[in-house]
């Protein structure tokens, strides 16, 4: 009895469920989703109204150590527990908006590019060069600066300077796969152009995509994290893991005092990045060899 | 029976790839011997595991691959058997290979006189400055002009025939007993190939060094081998010198592959191939490998695995059928003549 | 390769020029009113009604975009970066002062991640998939997801706040002192440099000290991910022809991955290793905040929360001016490296 080669598909799925790293980030991930599902069963709300401001537990300005009341102890008279639970939500908000809206204007731009080519493609890529050229915190920095403190200003700051990547992988591959015999083939058979780049070039194109996208995540995550620590990201009090991170500004001499406002959000942000890492690193691995050919 | 000892001895050579999908059997079951001073060629489509056989042969094999079974003796030693250390120091300097596709076999950040020196330095006792000049006589003597200019170029510097030229000259610049060669023209134009060709038997003529020819091409086995090994999906299915292959051929794989060569004399409207294709490697067909695209091929070909036999002397073929072949090819030349 | 070089010269500039559009239209978006604020040195001069309406107009705050734009560039050219919050003068001396601190750390930094990194890297595609190839690409990626200022703050709490062994700072307090004196020659104005310089051991060792916790913060982000990019060129180029033509030749195996494999698998690393460093820079950001030390980075992140915009914009064209300074190093040296480029 000749024996069928596995389906596609399934070789896939099986690559990626034996690979026991991308396992580990998959569950990794489902856990934070129910998480962030859950955050007003696991950490109760804010009566006042606004659920992304952590709720004051204390008037001091004393941290306090986890007690049974407050397992991940409170500084900056916060409730750190209350800001790690539903600064998941938050982590993923920015993660998947700032990902998605970055690549979105990251493909269009390449896509242009590498479409047309010629002095548009040549203007475009100087734009990139340029935007690349400040480096990305001190851009966002800068942006923050301006437009104020705010998670949704974080946001704003991170896509705009965040589209480049995507934009220059998104154009090298175009221009790879249009030299592609397939490409060429089906052009000599008279196809119209738009018609080859959705349904020949962009399905081979659009999985580098993805793998950058998920790695892309834990990134922007950190970055906005890192804003939020210095200052100049989400409004002191709001619930995201920097926010929580930059008390711990005001004890730099006195860490032992502060830790845990500092190893919590810590291992959650540590946790969350690595997930999205896992997850992308089995995907890029399993896309490779299909990205080769 | 010739007198002469064999320098290569390949006995029932089994080599498996261990695939995600299943085990490779590129290699199952080969058997040749390969004479100092001789061109061996060895044929087949692609797949059928040619160019394997000799890379077990050299032992090159990535880490997927194995030798599963079988004796590999060259000049009177058991090649499998030798450490790693040991077979460093017979590559490139009693047994070498050149390779299809000069661009990508040539390290691009290193000159060609660096790649050959390299070759010169570690099998020879000279200094540099001796091996450089060694170099350049090489490059002489395959032909590329201007040897003292050359000899400092990259890869990407010359030509498509030139670095094949070089790859030859780096391969010989240790006189190697045995040299194989995995179908050095095919990646060429066809009037370099046939240079190229010419340059392999004079520098053979020179050396003295037995070639192992492996192409795909019955017209460069013509042209370059005295005794010929012709492979269908990992077996040898016939063994003999060229004349009588080309003139009686014993088994329809070899019968198809002739009849697929155009003549210059005739005039078909349609030109002959074999039906089918290439048997999946991961799941060979029962009984004699070739019954699927087989015209000749009965019940018992699809039961039974044929083994070689010898037909005359040194000559050997693996199918049931060789009368009912020997029928059809009178009957089918009878035709043309007619 | 000339004809490379000099193209990548002269779009320099330009990019240069396209980056101070950029950061200029971000300042000029806040509105004249916020801007007013940088340039008024204290709230008394906004007493009158009209004050602001008549500073507004003195600053040229109400002019078209071109226009300011024009002028700040015609400013910068000649060296007037504006003033300081932050430094308490201009801000290009301000700067130009504390760019040397910066420069301590990043090269203290440089040789950590580089060597470690590729060394670990190449060892890991040699090994691709035993046991010590698996531990490293862990040990990367947990690096990889372990963000740069929290490494800093951990290192922080453990090795200061409980251990007391790294403080933060650049010199204990009364090796300051000594620094300030007239006798001490400031040559290089990098603390460990200087301190040799002036024959002082004591103050090399305590410099070393405060150094070490902020260089590994800094280093550890960037040699995860050279790591990951040596190892996955190393694994590309172990795949290719050449290789095996070298192997056929007989080459050792050892000498097959040193200078076969290692040489084509450094080409795109270094162009990473070149961005890596650029990268460097803008970490400093934290590290500098988290280890209480001097340098651009704390400058840029003191003006953040100041709203010190001139020190910001100077901060951000300092970072970028080095970055594509930095970017062209970098395509000068991988055309050096990689003969099929060299000779186009």
């Amino acid at each position: 009895m000749p024996k069928k080669r596995k389906s596609e598909f399934r070789k896939v799925m099986k690559k990626y469920w034996t690979n026991g790293t991308a396992v580990l980030g998959t569950c990794l991930l489902f856990f934070f989703i129910v998480i962030a599902i859950f955050a007003p069963q696991i950490a109760g709300v804010n009566e006042m109204g606004d659920n992304y401001q952590i709720p004051r537990a204390s008037w001091s300005s004393k941290p306090i150590a986890p007690s049974a009341e407050h397992p991940f102890g409170v500084i900056g008279g916060r409730d750190v527990f209350y800001g790690v639970i539903w600064g998941t939500r938050t982590a993923f908000r920015l993660g998947l908006i700032i990902t998605s809206f970055a690549a979105l204007i990251g493909v269009i731009v390449g896509s242009i590019s590498a479409y047309f080519g010629g002095w548009v493609d040549e203007i475009l890529m100087r734009i990139t060069d340029i935007f690349l050229s400040i480096p990305f915190l001190v851009a966002a920095m800068v942006m923050t600066t301006i437009l104020g403190k705010g998670l949704d200003k974080v946001i704003i700051a991170l896509i705009i300077f965040g589209w480049m990547s995507t934009a220059r992988l998104i154009r090298g591959n175009i221009l790879q796969a249009r030299e592609e015999q397939y490409v060429l083939a089906a052009k000599a058979l008279g196809q119209k152009d738009w018609v080859i780049i959705i349904k020949h070039i962009l399905p081979n194109t659009i999985f580098p995509v993805v793998v950058q996208m998920s790695m892309r995540i834990g990134s922007y995550v950190i970055t906005a994290a890192g804003l939020s620590f210095l200052g100049v990201g989400a409004e002191p009090g709001y619930a995201d893991w920097g926010t929580i991170l930059s008390f711990s500004r005001n004890w730099m001499t006195m860490l032992d005092q502060s830790w845990f406002a500092i190893v919590f959000p810590g291992t959650a942000m540590v946790l969350f990045v690595l997930a999205w890492n896992l997850v992308g690193d089995a995907l890029r691995d399993i896309f490779d060899p299909r990205m080769r050919s | 029976m010739d007198e002469k000892k064999a320098l290569l001895q390949v006995e029932d050579l089994r080599t498996y790839f261990h695939t995600e999908d299943g085990v490779v059997k590129a290699v199952d079951g080969v058997t040749f011997e390969v004479f100092p001073g001789e061109t061996l060629g060895i044929v087949g489509e692609s797949g059928c595991g040619k160019s394997v056989t000799s890379l077990s042969i050299m032992r090159l094999l990535d880490e997927k691959g194995e030798i599963a079974g079988g004796k590999i003796s060259f000049d009177g030693e058991d090649v499998l058997a030798i450490p790693e250390s040991k077979m460093m120091k017979i590559r490139g300097n009693d047994m070498a290979m050149i390779f299809q596709e000069p661009m990508t076999a040539l390290n691009p950040v290193f000159t060609i006189g660096f790649q050959i020196m390299e070759a010169i330095l570690l099998h020879q006792d000279v200094d540099e400055k001796k091996a450089r000049e060694m170099a350049i006589d090489m490059l002489k003597k395959v032909g590329i002009p201007e040897p003292e200019k050359r000899i400092d170029e990259y890869p990407h510097e010359l030509s498509g025939g030139m670095r094949q030229r070089a790859m030859i000259a780096m391969s010989l610049s240790c006189n190697p007993k045995l040299l194989f060669a995995d179908e050095p023209t095919t990646a060429l134009d066809v009037t370099i190939q046939a240079q190229i060709l010419e340059l392999m038997k004079s520098l053979q003529d020179q050396y003295g060094m037995a070639l192992v020819m492996i192409t795909h091409d019955l017209g460069v086995i013509a042209e370059m081998a005295q005794r010929v090994v012709v492979m269908y999906a990992g077996k040898v299915v016939e063994y003999a010198d060229v004349h009588t292959l080309f003139k009686n051929p014993r088994h329809p794989y070899t019968w198809g592959l002739m009849n697929a060569i155009p003549k210059l004399d005739e005039d078909k409207e349609v030109l002959y191939n074999i039906p089918g294709v290439v048997p999946d490697p991961l799941d060979f067909p029962d009984g004699c490998r070739f019954n699927t695209r087989c015209p000749l091929a009965t019940d018992k070909c699809r039961k039974e695995e044929p083994p070689l036999v010898e037909i005359e002397n040194e000559h050997t073929a693996a199918c049931w059928h060789i009368d009912r072949l020997i029928e059809t090819i009178k009957v089918s030349r009878a035709g043309e003549s007619a | 390769m000339t004809a490379y070089i000099i193209r990548r010269l002269l779009l320099l500039p330009l990019i240069m020029i396209g980056v101070t559009l950029i950061i200029f239209t971000m300042i000029w978006a806040l509105g004249p009113d916020r801007l007013l604020a940088s340039y008024v040195k204290s709230p008394e001069a906004l007493k009158t009604p009209d004050a602001a309406e008549r500073l507004i107009k003195k600053y040229g705050l109400d002019e078209p975009m071109p226009v300011q734009y024009l002028k700040w560039l015609g400013n910068i050219i000649q060296g007037d970066f504006g003033y300081s919050m932050v430094g308490k003068k201009g801000v290009l001396p301000s700067m130009l002062e504390r760019f040397p601190y910066t420069l301590e750390l990043t090269i203290y930094a440089i040789v950590p991640v580089v060597l470690v990194a590729i060394w670990l890297g190449v060892i890991s595609a040699v090994n691709q998939n035993k046991f010590s190839d698996q531990f490293i690409r862990v040990f990367a990626l947990v690096g990889w997801s372990l963000p740069d200022f929290v490494f800093g703050l951990l290192l922080l709490l453990v090795f200061y706040s409980i251990l007391g062994w790294f403080p933060p700072g650049m010199v204990s307090t009364q090796f300051d002192l000594v620094m300030r004196t007239a006798e001490w020659k400031t040559i290089t104005s990098m603390p460990t440099i200087d301190a040799l310089l002036n024959g002082r051991l004591d103050i090399f060792i305590d410099a070393l000290r405060h150094i070490i916790l902020p260089v590994l913060t800094l280093a550890y982000l960037w040699w995860a991910y050279l790591l990951r990019i040596t190892r996955s060129s190393m694994l590309e180029v172990l795949r290719k022809d050449y290789i095996r033509t070298a192997r056929a030749k007989g080459v050792p195996e050892r000498i097959v991955i040193k200078k076969h494999a290692k040489r084509n698998a450094m080409i795109p690393v270094i162009t990473v290793a070149g961005g890596s460093v650029m990268g460097l820079l803008g970490g400093t950001v934290f590290v500098e905040t988290i280890f209480s030390r001097v340098g651009m980075g704390r400058f840029l992140a003191d003006a953040a929360s100041l709203l010190d915009y001139w020190s910001i914009i100077g901060g951000a064209l300092f970072f970028s001016f080095i970055m594509v300074v930095g970017n062209l190093v970098v395509d000068v040296s991988y055309a050096l490296v990689d003969p099929r480029i060299r000779l186009e």
